[in-house]
């Protein structure tokens, strides 16, 4: 995989180390990046994005804590194995969860019918 | 998260500290009892309105003014009597450059290179062609646009410890301004080196600081990591029948027309919002930098 794979939004209320972690998960969980590929480097991420890369190494780190990623010798940060696919469809939908929750919230605050967010919602889906 | 300091024994190496800076104008007071360290590779963000007082802060800590109070120190030395191998260490570029107009950007550049070690030839090359600088025109001829990024990539060839940029983001364009904060990130962080800047464009400092500090109307308001400031504080709106429960001590209260209020809150110790923040109609929202300072600056 290579830096332009994550997108950075700077002015987000949520940080940008967790914005990356987030990401991470998600490709990891819908298996776009497989177990034992290599992540690009801080110096990388940090270049293309023109982020701090303590920023970077900091969102690694969370993610090596969490098991997601693992160092390898002479590789860097690769995706841990036993993660990726053997994901249950449970796992995934609670990776959704905190979206859906505030999509549902502000749908209330807009007094908008469940059945149009859903249309809407399905449409993006392609279904 | 604002560093322990012992003026009896500052640190040798720490590239910036400032304290109890005081300043006025003709009895109006542009900083009032300011205390800043910048710790070896930290970006600081200094962000405040236009006349908070980032300039005369910034000068006063380079030494390039004398507050009527306080001391500064550059590298543990006193910013007002600095070594020339402390300054041969910093590189900073003012709001408006001022020095050296009658020579050409290239011959200024070829002047310089002698005398820093580490100087970056391809960097110049590559980046005055990126910025579109005429580099064979005096420097009296360029727009004081032009003659800002001319300074910028002064500054970044000379690869200084400590890089100082008042109000950079003014002179570039979105492409030129993107390439600048690339480069002050990469150069910060393992690289050692270590940055000032202010701005009031948020969105800038949000991608590369790792501090961020809050001036207004000449104090230093808040000072706190980047990730530790968007994760730690946020809005709370109270409806007006459960105003009274707002927590006393806010960095900001706004009243509304409808008895309703608006105050920024902080987590506790334990990591939690305020007892107010569980009261019925409470509404507690994330909030982005720039809705901070807005908040507190207002």
């Amino acid at each position: 995989m290579d830096a332009s794979i994550l997108t950075i939004q700077s002015t987000a209320p949520e940080p940008i180390y967790r914005q990356i972690v987030e990401q991470l998960r998600r490709l990891i969980a819908g298996g776009q990046i497989g177990a034992g590929e290599r992540l690009p480097s801080v110096r990388e991420v940090a270049g293309f994005h023109a982020i701090n890369p303590m920023t970077v190494s900091r969102a690694y780190g969370l993610a090596e804590s969490e098991g997601l990623l693992e160092r390898q010798r002479g590789k860097g940060m690769v995706v841990a194995t036993g993660t990726g696919i053997t994901h249950s469809l449970q796992q995934r939908m609670q990776l959704l969860e905190p979206h859906l929750l505030q999509t549902a919230r502000q749908a209330r605050e807009l007094e908008l019918p469940a059945d149009a967010v859903l249309r809407r919602l399905r449409q993006l889906l392609g279904d | 998260m604002n560093a322990v300091m012992n003026m009896e024994d500052p640190p040798v190496d720490v590239p910036l500290t400032a304290h109890g800076i005081s300043h006025s104008y003709e009895g109006r007071n542009a900083l009032l009892g300011v205390d800043l360290v910048l710790p070896r590779g930290s970006v600081l963000g200094l962000i405040g309105r236009n006349g908070a007082g980032k300039s005369t802060l910034i000068r006063a800590m380079l030494g390039l003014l004398e507050p009527l109070h306080g001391e500064a120190r550059v590298f543990g030395e006193p910013a007002l009597s600095l070594s020339d191998a402390s300054k041969a260490r910093i590189a900073y570029v003012p709001q408006q450059p001022e020095a050296l107009a009658w020579l050409s950007a290239s011959q200024m550049f070829d002047y310089l290179a002698r005398f820093y070690p580490r100087w970056d030839h391809a960097f110049v090359e590559r980046t005055l062609k990126r910025w579109e600088l005429p580099a064979n025109r005096v420097m009296a001829k360029l727009s004081p646009g032009e003659r800002q990024r001319v300074d910028l990539i002064r500054a970044l060839a000379s690869q200084p410890d400590l890089l100082v940029l008042d109000e950079p983001a003014a002179a570039l364009d979105p492409v030129a301004r993107r390439d600048l904060l690339r480069e002050v990130a990469l150069r910060a962080g393992e690289g050692g080196g270590t940055v000032l800047f202010s701005t009031h464009i948020v969105s800038d400092l949000e991608r590369v600081a790792s501090e961020i500090a809050f001036l207004h109307e000449g104090r230093l308001l808040l000072h706190c990591g980047v990730d530790d400031t968007k994760e730690r504080f946020a809005r709370m709106w109270l409806p007006s029948g459960q105003s009274a429960a707002a927590p006393a001590e806010v960095l900001s209260r706004h009243r509304h027309d409808d008895g309703s209020l608006s105050v920024v809150i902080e987590r506790t110790a334990d990591g939690d919002w305020p007892e107010a923040a569980t009261l019925p109609g409470a509404r507690v929202d994330a909030l982005g930098l720039e809705d901070l300072f807005v908040e507190i600056a207002e």
